[in-house]
């Protein structure tokens, strides 16, 4: 509802009229990074880190364990898919790679100019080997800072 | 990645693991930190359209995060208003059965929103009586209209 001549302006919306995707969210987070490392120091931004991963991520741990890579792909293809994302997956010799060619966080970093740290991508190195840790599993994430691309690997650990 | 759907849960993490380094006055500075160099988008609203520029932030962070609300901005009478009636970031956090959502996560909307509107000389009140519940009610006014 707008009348913009008596100067009163009504939005009245339900919550199934909008799809929930606020990449704004990528900047708050990639400034609370940028804090960590500021105020106590990177290794207090891993503790965090690694906090997040024992406990948001609990669940996608359990269906590591109990589903194995599938899992973890199926997450990866959501998120990515969802955030329009440009990668690919592939699981071969046991191995999952998830190699990101263009990435949606960075992407929308750069767009509104909150890429506040370099070290942003440290929430995919430490989130992912917290969660594959608590599975038993393995991780590794190559990048370059701030260039919006990587190549995230996830193995089974040898027991 | 952490996803942009995923971050409400690590946000409140966030506040729990400063609260733990330093009590919540770690946090508070955190949250004004945060409104300092991450809100510069509902200030420069703000400081370009009046409550205008607040009807225009809020517009578009609120329909991305599929809230249910009711935003009146009335310009004749100097008022802007929200009436939260399912906010997304708190109903997610009541969602999840594993963690618990920090003690204080939504008063970071007090700390946040009033040190942007404040030193344009708006009167900035949000009544989080019923938070818990998701819902609450934000109300920004010029400070002559009161």
């Amino acid at each position: 509802m707008l009348d913009p001549d008596q100067g009163l302006r009504v939005l009245d919306c339900k919550a199934i009229d909008h799809e929930y995707l606020h990449k704004d969210f990528h900047g708050a987070l990639c400034y609370g990074i940028k804090y960590l490392d500021d105020h106590f120091g990177p290794e207090a931004t891993t503790a965090y880190l690694r906090q997040v991963g024992r406990s948001y991520f609990a669940p996608l741990s359990q269906q590591l364990r109990g589903d194995g890579l599938a899992a973890l792909e199926k997450h990866w293809r959501e998120i990515f898919t969802k955030e329009g994302g440009n990668f690919s997956l592939e699981i071969q010799d046991g191995v999952l790679t998830l190699t990101v060619h263009e990435c949606p966080a960075i992407d929308h970093l750069k767009k509104i100019n909150q890429l506040f740290t370099p070290r942003f991508c440290e929430t995919t190195v430490v989130v992912n080997e917290t969660v594959c840790g608590e599975a038993g599993y393995k991780s590794s994430c190559h990048y370059e800072p701030g260039q919006g691309r990587c190549v995230q690997k996830f193995w089974k650990e040898r027991e | 990645m952490i996803s942009c759907t995923e971050f409400i849960p690590a946000y409140s993490e966030l506040f729990k693991f400063l609260e733990a380094q330093g009590g919540k006055e770690a946090v508070v500075k955190f949250w004004e930190s945060l409104s300092d160099k991450f809100l510069t988008n509902l200030h420069d609203l703000t400081a370009t359209k009046g409550l205008a520029g607040c009807f225009e932030y809020w517009s578009h962070s609120l329909t991305e995060e599929a809230a249910d609300f009711r935003m009146t901005l009335d310009e004749k009478k100097g008022t802007f208003e929200i009436e939260m009636r399912h906010c997304p970031s708190r109903g997610r956090l009541n969602e999840l059965k594993h963690i618990e959502p920090y003690e204080h996560y939504c008063e970071h909307c007090d700390v946040l929103y009033r040190r942007v509107l404040e030193p344009f000389g708006f009167k900035y009140n949000i009544d989080l009586s019923t938070c818990k519940d998701a819902t609450c009610k934000l109300t920004v006014e010029k400070e002559s209209s009161s």
